[in-house]
């Protein structure tokens, strides 16, 4: 299964992916949750917590500063930027993240 | 008055930006309302219908012509940013006059000349002859890529949640986004249903909380009938909360 979840700011597309990828983790199946948001939150919702998904932000966005190599296959992606999260749900921060520019 | 507001989607920024330009108005003074989400939000909170507001046409922004200098696009020179206001903006009530940029209604490939127009035509609009109260799209995007560059003053909304609370971190930033046009950045806390929320707001964000939106059945029912909040429910608490905060940054209205 490959869904995704979109809608308007503010509707719930964040709640609803996240209950989503633990109700299908919590039956077994290996779920892999990917925040496509250029303002990722999707961490909190699933329940990595704030530090967590900043963290992962912040490696997604070492990627668009250049200083970190992207991932060239799947499996190195989901490992290389991916977190545990509750209920073995994976989760990886895969969009290009709005960053302001430096001065 | 150059004011922006940003925040994470369904904080309640149209709403609250909508009622904030309508207020304004009813004190006698020029307001422009801007919208540039491509999906519609601020003309229902002001009180429009979004078929009353055409694009910007194509031809107010030309190409670059071979053996030209500069950017590839710029805004048409027969086009005097004053005048395209007047021109492709839309009375919306109270006197509000109400410019965006083309909505995803039609082709969106044909989109992105009328959105390069309103952003051209913005950033040039000479100083003090509107109050411009602008509303961007929900996130960061927008925000971090130039198109709140016209506002002097931002006012994030935020909810207390966690992900409004990251977002407003997030936003925070803009201050120090433009060095040579330093932003003045402040909170309006939204949505806020117990006593300690604005606090947490206030520290979640690390910002100044200049205005205070409660929760109110009110304004939910006027999105849910699509009505602006101050036709449906003049008198409700959050109506009333923004009238407070337009009464806080009044000392900087344009006459």
């Amino acid at each position: 299964m490959k869904l995704a979840v979109v809608g308007k700011g503010g509707s719930g597309k964040t709640t609803t992916s996240s209950v989503i990828a633990r109700t299908l983790a919590r039956n077994g199946t290996a779920v892999v949750a990917l925040d496509c948001d250029s303002n990722p939150n999707l961490g909190i919702s699933l329940g990595v917590g704030d530090e967590e998904t900043e963290r992962l932000v912040s490696m997604r966005q070492a990627l668009d500063e250049g200083e970190e190599e992207h991932a060239n296959n799947w499996d190195t992606l989901i490992s290389r930027y991916g977190s545990d999260g509750p209920d073995g749900v994976r989760l990886a921060v895969v969009s290009r993240i709005d960053n302001p520019e430096p001065g | 008055m150059r004011l922006a507001f940003v925040g994470k989607g369904g904080a309640g920024k149209s709403a609250i930006s909508g009622t904030f330009a309508r207020q304004l108005a009813r004190q006698d003074h020029k307001v422009l309302a801007i919208d540039s989400d491509p999906l519609p939000g601020l003309a229902y909170s002001l009180g429009l219908a979004i078929d009353r507001t055409p694009p910007i046409p194509d031809d107010a922004v030309i190409e670059r012509k071979e053996g030209e200098e500069g950017p590839r696009w710029r805004l048409n020179p027969d086009v005097d940013p004053f005048e395209a206001v007047e021109k492709w903006s839309v009375e919306a009530p109270d006197g509000v006059r109400f410019l965006q940029f083309g909505k995803i209604m039609g082709d969106p490939k044909n989109l992105w000349r009328s959105q390069m127009a309103f952003r051209f035509i913005i950033n040039k609009l000479p100083e003090g002859r509107w109050n411009v109260v602008g509303d961007l799209p929900g996130g960061t995007r927008q925000a971090f890529t130039g198109w709140g560059s016209w506002a002097s003053t931002i006012l994030i909304v935020v909810e207390p949640t966690a992900k409004s609370l990251l977002s407003g971190r997030r936003l925070a930033r803009m201050a120090d986004l433009d060095p040579e046009n330093p932003k003045r950045v402040m909170v309006v806390a939204s949505k806020v249903r117990e006593p300690d929320d604005v606090e947490m707001i206030a520290k979640g964000t690390g910002l100044d909380v200049i205005a205070s939106v409660p929760w109110d059945e009110d304004l939910a029912e006027a999105e849910r009938r699509q009505l602006a909040p101050l036709d449906f429910a003049p008198a409700s608490p959050a109506v009333r909360a923004v009238e407070s905060l337009v009464e806080r940054l009044s000392e900087e209205r344009v006459a």
